[in-house]
């Protein structure tokens, strides 16, 4: 498992919506507010590299010493679920770690995906706004614990 | 064969193009030199590549040597193949002759011998030295120039080419070039095949014991180099390319412990972009090169000839992985390097690319995604070279100087310090600039943050330094380490700077009588080797041990005081920030221009930062990275309030407020607070609108909305959250109203002039609603109001960042909060009883009053009786309810069980009261029909006399209508009024006859009065 991971969500207009520190170290106070920032500054990276590739796991595209910023593009379309139809909007999953796991980071990222359609689903939550679900907190929590 | 390597460099340096040998056979070149000299260089040379496929070459240099000249006569015939690139690639054998017999005799065989070398190129040039005029010489000329080409032109080839000295002809500066052309093509293939076997041979030998990269080096560079004279640049850089990669082979690979290099003076400069810094031989070990040098030696090449292609961008681009992947060898050699030498290169490394490519760059022929890259890339470089200097300077301490931001933070704290050997010691004389330091830290307080705000500084290293540098040093012993962190780590953790000033007092009071305070032995300095080292003395150790490291004056200068630091930084910040723009990477900018913003105020410049300060704020606002904004935003808050902006000051005050309250603790925001309400109370002249929809957030209470029948007022009652983290108290609100059917409608604003305290969290209020028109209402804007400042209000939910319209979505639906029917009756009038009264008697007129779903409570009901008809003042009113009235209305069904349960309670009946023409109702009959009986009288002064006729009743229909004027006041600011206009007829009832029946005798007359009762017919 990675000992740094900070993982974020960033919906439409480049709003973070949910965001999870999910490495094993000890935790700085500072570190996620560091994480984030480094996060918001790879969002430049992923604003040119998105149009260039029309695959959704964008690999590594930053590094900072030693993190690696891991992004995951979804693609912005309509979903048929059981009769029901969701708008899902284009959002981008980021991760900042020092893990080499690539299968594994992109597995995450995919679970993850399955997940936030899960939470799009839910009628009373409105696309695009904060997750605040502690179930997805935790879900998400159990998938880095499994994969990264 | 690495003997020739210096021999390899002196011939590199003096023979930069290809050269044309000249065989002056007849003496005559002096005088057609200047005309051959005048064609060069070359235009339109057609080249093949090491594929064998055409080049075309703009501009080919060359020159024309003499085979007598030294340059070519002196060499071994040994050196020759190996560099064989310098041999003439043609060769020109110049003649001249105007007599046959000579030619047959003398030129014929000499020449036969200088061609019989078949290797070289050649071809004849014949001069003609016959003036045109003198026929006889040019006919000799021309006779002798045919034998010459008898004699050497082949099938094959012709190698022979006429030159009149005095008029040439118009083809033969083409001639000469297409064949010097064909010359040096045929050489260069030749030459090439030779290398590239050489090479091959070379390569295959390689994983031998005997292999040896010097030899390997010279044939690849001299294929290389051999390219390059003929500007064939994309092939030399492959070469060049590949020998880096067998470079990084045999370094890799090899076990051997090598010399790495860079421990020379001056190595801390990059020599990335400057391949004769450092000669060649210089560099070789053993077999191969030292690693430092070599590597950017290559590059050097590399870089030279991508600008020699005209392709800056792609050497930035190298170049940058260059520097990451050198920086990385450096960190491995670190303990053998000096001090901080990584740092220093790195720095230089980039400001050398940086220079190079910006001055190579020609940005009008390059497509709009190269540029942008480009731009990146320089932004990188000169953010890669701030991070390095900042760390150097921290290490000498400035530190202090430097912003604690995000940006520096994560550059520096996640950065591992360097690892030296051992960490360098105090110099012996060093004391008094210990000292000096020591007051220098002892002076430096940390910038308060504005507000109050307790937020503990970002780190700007990865450990403590104290800590790292201590523990790196040679003398120390473990033991005596965790000793003197165990007692101090609470204190230390954060910064080294927090640190050391907040163990200042103690330190200042032993700094008057003793310089060391913690050891046990103290006096003499020198000898305090095995304690700690204070932070000043690391500081100072650093410095005399960076001064040795860095040789370079510049770099030197911009670390020997704080404000050339400063300097230093704010151009690469400004370089980087830039670029980044330019680019478009506007997130790594603006942040960078933040980081300019923070030395502006540092100055006291507040306008120029507080314009940086904004732009890095409404990146983090609009994106919605509240962390990243609670850090920034007091900074600009603080610029505002010292500009006196008073209005960007609030707002952003209000902003700070509306963060996450969990960014900021209670206190703090409650300072927000207080400023925000300072500011409203005192200074503000003109009315400032502050818009707090983040902040303020109201809606109408859940459940229906409130009905209203029109023309009725209301109470409306709303809630509001506030996000102040204290009471405020607003002297007034007023809220807007929006009819949702009808955009042009005038919004309405109810007010509360009343002040209003709001609570934190929810609160209640109630407004007084004047009349509306019919429809729909939502709620508009909020505005509160505390003295001339307006808060403004338009947000139903706190999902998102205010001030941008892509959130209008986020909001809920807007939920009508009030309804407001359209007109309808309310009560109905009418008359019970209201004919066959008989006039001039008092009659009850019976009214019905019947409430239509709607209260008639405590209404008044104004009676006016026109003209003929009078109330009796002095009679009562009689009211009772009348349940069996309206059962016969067939349109009331809707009213069934009203009526049913009127049926059944007890008939109600009151006495009332007529005042000034004006009726109470009681309360009974505020829900429930009722009739009013009043007693009135109509009046009429012509009684008729019995007159039969027809006209006369006619008359008396007309004559016995009478009207009621009724008008209701009710709804509970008796703002509905529903009037009518009663008619009630009155009759003559009956004709009256009388007659006398009988006389009585006491003169009494018994009369007979008879009353007809007229029906109507």
């Amino acid at each position: 498992m990675a000992t740094t991971a900070c993982f974020i969500i960033v919906s439409r207009n480049d709003i973070p919506i949910y965001e999870a520190e999910v490495g094993v170290a000890a935790k700085r106070e500072d570190a996620a507010q560091l994480h984030q920032f480094i996060l918001h500054a790879a969002l430049d990276i992923v604003q040119d590299l998105a149009w260039t590739t029309s695959a959704m796991y964008l690999k590594s595209v930053d590094r900072f010493n030693e993190l690696v910023v891991s992004v995951y593009v979804t693609a912005g379309h309509i979903l048929y679920i059981l009769d029901y139809f969701i708008v899902e909007i284009k959002i981008v999953f980021m991760l900042l770690h020092d893990s080499r796991n690539d299968d594994g980071i992109k597995s995450f990222f995919q679970e993850v995906h399955e997940l936030y359609i899960k939470t799009l689903l839910n009628p009373l939550y409105l696309p695009g706004s904060r997750i605040t679900s502690s179930h997805f907190d935790t879900k998400v929590r159990a998938l880095a614990r499994k994969y990264l | 064969m690495a003997n020739f390597l210096a021999q390899f460099q002196t011939i590199k340096n003096t023979s930069d193009r290809l050269v044309i040998s000249v065989e002056d056979v007849s003496d005559i070149w002096p005088t057609v030199k200047p005309a051959f000299e005048a064609r060069l260089p070359f235009k339109r040379a057609t080249l093949n590549n090491k594929t064998r496929n055409p080049v075309f070459v703009e501009a080919l240099p060359a020159e024309f040597i003499l085979t007598t000249d030294s340059r070519l006569r002196s060499r071994f015939p040994h050196e020759q193949f190996l560099f064989w690139f310098r041999e003439p690639y043609a060769n020109i054998v110049l003649v001249t002759c105007e007599d046959l017999d000579e030619f047959k005799t003398i030129l014929k065989p000499r020449l036969k011998l200088i061609v019989q070398n078949d290797e070289r190129e050649w071809f004849v040039v014949f001069v003609s030295k016959a003036h045109p005029a003198n026929d006889q010489a040019s006919k000799m000329a021309k006779k002798v120039y045919a034998k010459l080409e008898v004699e050497f032109n082949t099938k094959k080839r012709e190698r022979c080419c006429k030159y009149d000295m005095h008029l040439p002809e118009a083809n033969f500066w083409e001639d000469l070039e297409s064949k010097i052309m064909e010359c040096i093509r045929n050489t260069l293939d030749r030459r090439v095949q030779f290398y590239e076997d050489e090479i091959r041979k070379l390569s295959e030998q390689r994983l031998m014991p005997v292999w040896n990269f010097c030899n390997f080096f010279i044939l690849k560079e001299s294929l290389a180099f051999m390219f390059e004279m003929a500007h064939l640049h994309e092939d030399a850089l492959r070469e060049y390319d590949e020998l880096e990669l067998c470079y990084l082979e045999t370094v890799n690979v090899t076990g051997k412990q090598r010399d790495f290099g860079g421990a020379d003076h001056g190595d801390d400069q990059a020599a990335l972009v400057n391949p004769g810094n450092k000669a060649l031989t210089q560099i070789v070990q053993e077999d191969s090169f030292r690693e430092f040098e070599f590597r950017q030696y290559l590059f050097a090449c590399q870089s030279k000839l991508l600008f020699k292609l005209n392709r800056p961008i792609e050497a930035a681009s190298r170049g940058y992985s260059f520097i990451i992947s050198f920086s990385k060898s450096l960190a491995l050699h670190e303990r053998i390097l000096p001090f901080c030498m990584r740092e220093v290169w790195v720095t230089t490394a980039c400001l050398a690319l940086i220079e190079a490519t910006t001055s190579n760059y020609k940005d009008e022929l390059v497509a709009p995604d190269i540029e942008k890259e480009f731009f990146r890339l320089l932004g990188d470089l000169y953010s890669l070279a701030r991070v390095k200097f900042m760390r150097l300077a921290y290490l000498i301490g400035y530190g202090t100087d430097i912003e604690r931001s995000p940006v520096n933070s994560a550059s520096l704290s996640l950065l591992p310090w360097p690892k030296p050997a051992v960490w360098p010691t105090v110099p012996a004389d060093a004391s008094t600039e210990v000292l000096e330091k020591e007051k220098l830290i002892l002076q430096t307080t940390s910038r308060t943050k504005s507000f109050g705000i307790q937020r503990k500084p970002l780190p700007l290293e990865p450990t403590v330094l104290l800590r790292e540098a201590n523990r790196r040093r040679a003398s120390l012993s473990a033991g005596n380490m965790s000793e003197m962190f165990d007692s101090r780590q609470g204190p230390m953790e954060g910064s080294g700077f927090d640190s050391s000033t907040r163990m200042s007092p103690p330190r200042k009071a032993l700094a008057s009588s003793s310089m060391s305070r913690t050891n046990s032995s103290p006096g003499n300095f020198e000898g305090s080797i095995d304690r700690p080292m204070r932070l000043a003395e690391i500081f100072i150790a650093a410095e005399h041990a960076l001064k040795q490291t860095i040789s370079n004056p510049e770099l030197w200068k911009s670390l020997s005081s704080s404000e050339e630091f400063e300097q230093k930084y704010l151009d690469l910040t400004k370089g980087a920030a830039d670029n980044y723009h330019r680019s478009w990477w506007k997130r790594h900018g603006v942040v960078l221009d933040g980081e300019i913003a923070a030395v502006a105020f540092k100055h006291g410049h507040f306008d120029q930062a507080a314009k940086s300060y904004e732009k890095v704020c409404a990146l983090y606002a609009g994106e919605g990275w509240q962390d990243l904004l609670a850090e920034v935003l007091p900074n600009l808050a603080e610029c505002q309030k010292i500009l006196n902006d008073q209005a960007g000051y609030l707002l952003s005050c209000v902003r700070l407020l509306s963060l996450d309250e969990g960014l900021f603790l209670t206190k703090e925001r409650q300072a927000f607070q207080s400023e925000v309400v300072r500011l409203a109370h005192s200074e503000m002249k003109d009315p400032v609108p502050l818009d707090v929809s983040s902040l303020i957030t109201f809606s109408g209470n859940p459940g229906p909305p409130l009905a209203l029948c029109d023309k009725d007022p209301g109470i409306l009652s709303v809630t509001l959250w506030s996000g102040f983290p204290d009471d405020i108290t607003l002297d007034s609100i007023s809220l807007t109203l929006n009819a949702t059917y009808n955009t042009d409608e005038g919004v309405k604003a109810l007010k509360s002039s009343t002040a209003i305290v709001l609570h934190p969290g929810r609160n209640t209020i109630t407004l007084d609603l004047p009349p509306q028109k019919p429809g729909s209402y939502v709620l508009g804007v909020l505005t509160g109001q505390i003295g001339p400042l307006r808060f403004r209000s338009h947000s139903f939910s706190k999902v998102g960042p205010a001030d941008s319209d892509d959130f209008m979505s986020y909001e809920k639906p807007a939920k009508p909060i009030l309804k407001v029917f359209k007109p309808r009756a309310l009560v109905d009038l009418d008359a019970a009883v209201s004919s066959a009264l008989l006039i001039n008697e008092d009659q009850w007129v019976g009214i019905l009053v019947r409430p239509v779903n709607y209260s008639l409570k405590a209404a008044v009901l104004h009676i006016d009786t026109g003209p003929g008809l009078e109330i009796k003042e002095s009679h009562v009113i009689e009211m009772e309810s009348s349940a069996g009235v309206s059962e016969n209305d067939g349109d009331q069904v809707q009213n069934d069980d009203a009526q049913i349960r009127t049926l059944n309670s007890d008939k109600k009946f009151e006495r009332l009261i007529l005042r000034d023409g004006k009726i109470e109702f009681p309360n009974w009959a505020s829900e429930i029909p009722s009739i009013l009986w009043v007693l009135v009288r109509a009046i009429s002064d012509t009684l008729s006399r019995g007159s039969s006729s027809a006209t006369t009743r006619r008359e008396s229909i007309v004559d016995g209508m009478r009207t009621i004027a009724l008008k209701l006041e009710f709804g509970a600011f008796h703002n509905q009024i529903f009037e009518r206009t009663l008619a009630v007829h009155f009759t003559y009832p009956f004709y009256v006859r009388t007659r006398v029946t009988d006389k009585c005798n006491d003169g009494t007359l018994l009369l007979q009065y008879t009353m007809i009762r007229v029906t109507s017919r």
